[in-house]
């Protein structure tokens, strides 16, 4: 007898309701932005991030603990979900979490090109993937761009860094769309509905946050066509290649007729910066995942919903303090925070 | 010669006992196994919480045993069927 989808789940989505239960509320936020840098360090260093700013507390100060600490405790965080799945779910969390293999490749190559220190780098590292920080450490280690992509060369990533050519928007656009190429096989494989809708509704929102930047930037359709992911729910090819068409006011129009709208509605008036539509699309992106979890309890959604809510957790208390770093005003703190 | 429509009362009680523990034994068995479905999924999810915040440790052992009386119940329907009839 096999088992049913809801033994298959029970236990890590038990588990991942109680960490989404240790988060900081949202309410924590408007606080965050009346407190000062060492006052908020002090307040995650009694949370959940204790381990980690206690033990970085030694080698970093100000910001750049807060920034090891938040990326290290992402990491540890993604790791132990990987660990602690089994099966289906492992499977299906392992692929999504290749994410950050393609952001650390990112992040490395940027780095290397830009000519930047090894300890620039490590900031922005955050080994949540497959690729171990021991490996990332010793890709970090090699200067130039193409030293970083022949090591790389047994990795499942090489088909997209292959074709470098000196232009890093190529590759890193080849990495986009393999990565979520092999998450939609990999959904396919599982037969698992509920993740292939959720990862087609994240292609939809990633694909409308690529056309307002090229839009506002008035990039011609045949440029913006390469940039833009396939496999949407709801903007299909044909639809990607008519909104890339349209001019910028007819093309922020034309999104009424889809579901998305309802997200930006709100913004759409006031278009001269784009923070708050990005803004409002991964607060619909969070809003989205975390209500059909509610509908299907016993499914991968809840992971993913606690994946979701994890990255926006450390994003908005990046926010926060580079805000504050920087003396930005607090409303514009606001408005980047996705909550 | 024994005629064979009559039958001995005594072999009659006897078989009678016998399918009325054997009844006995499957209301158990099955209540058994239904408990034992029911729970594995709850006790795994208990287990889950549990390992993220102790405080979850009553709560869990709670929801778990919840279905251990559909148990009690086939217990029950064995011990009215042992001792009543």
């Amino acid at each position: 007898m096999g088992k049913s989808q809801a033994v298959k789940y029970a236990y890590i989505v038990a588990r991942v309701r109680a960490m989404k239960g240790k988060l900081i509320p949202k309410e924590m936020y408007p606080k965050f932005l009346n407190m000062d840098i060492p006052e908020i360090t002090r307040f995650i260093g009694e949370s959940e991030y204790k381990n980690e700013v206690d033990e970085l507390g030694k080698k970093y100060r100000g910001t750049d603990l807060f920034e090891h600490a938040l990326n290290q405790n992402l990491a540890l965080t993604y790791r132990k979900l990987i660990e602690v799945s089994q099966n289906e779910a492992n499977y299906i969390i392992t692929e999504y979490l290749r994410y950050w293999d393609i952001w650390n490749i990112k992040t490395i190559l940027r780095g290397k090109f830009s000519g930047a220190s090894e300890e620039e780098i490590l900031e922005d590292v955050v080994s949540a993937g497959q690729l171990r920080y021991r490996d990332l450490l010793d890709l970090i280690k090699i200067t130039s761009v193409e030293g970083v992509i022949a090591a790389l060369s047994k990795t499942p990533y090489y088909p997209a860094l292959s074709g470098y050519k000196g232009v890093l928007a190529d590759i890193e656009n080849n990495l986009d769309k393999l990565y979520y190429a092999n998450l939609i096989k990999a959904g396919e494989n599982s037969k698992d509905r509920f993740f292939l809708k959720f990862l087609r509704t994240e292609i939809d929102l990633k694909n409308l946050k690529i056309l307002f930047r090229m839009k506002s930037a008035g990039m011609e359709r045949e440029e913006i066509l390469k940039l833009l992911i396939p496999g949407g729910i709801e903007l299909k090819e044909a639809h990607l290649g008519r909104l890339a068409a349209l001019p910028f006011p007819e093309f922020v129009r034309a999104l009424e007729e889809y579901s998305y709208w309802k997200a930006i509605a709100g913004v759409s008036n006031d278009l001269t910066s784009l923070i708050n539509i990005e803004t409002q699309l991964d607060k619909y992106g969070l809003v989205n995942i975390t209500r059909i979890s509610y509908y299907y309890p016993l499914s991968i959604l809840p992971v993913l919903d606690y994946i979701v809510s994890k990255k926006l957790e450390v994003d908005n208390l990046r926010i926060i303090v580079r805000g504050k770093e920087t003396k930005l005003p607090e409303e514009t703190i606001k408005a980047h925070l996705v909550m | 010669m024994v005629d064979p429509s009559v039958v001995d009362p005594a072999i009659v009680a006897a078989n009678a006992k016998g399918i009325i523990a054997i009844g006995a034994g499957i209301a158990v068995g099955l209540c058994g196994i239904g408990a034992g479905m029911g729970e594995q999924a709850i006790g795994a999810a208990a287990v889950g919480a549990m390992a993220e915040d102790e405080k979850f440790f009553g709560k869990g052992l709670l929801m778990t045993v919840i279905p251990e009386s559909i148990a009690i119940f086939g217990l029950v329907v064995a011990l009215i069927l042992l001792f009543v009839f």
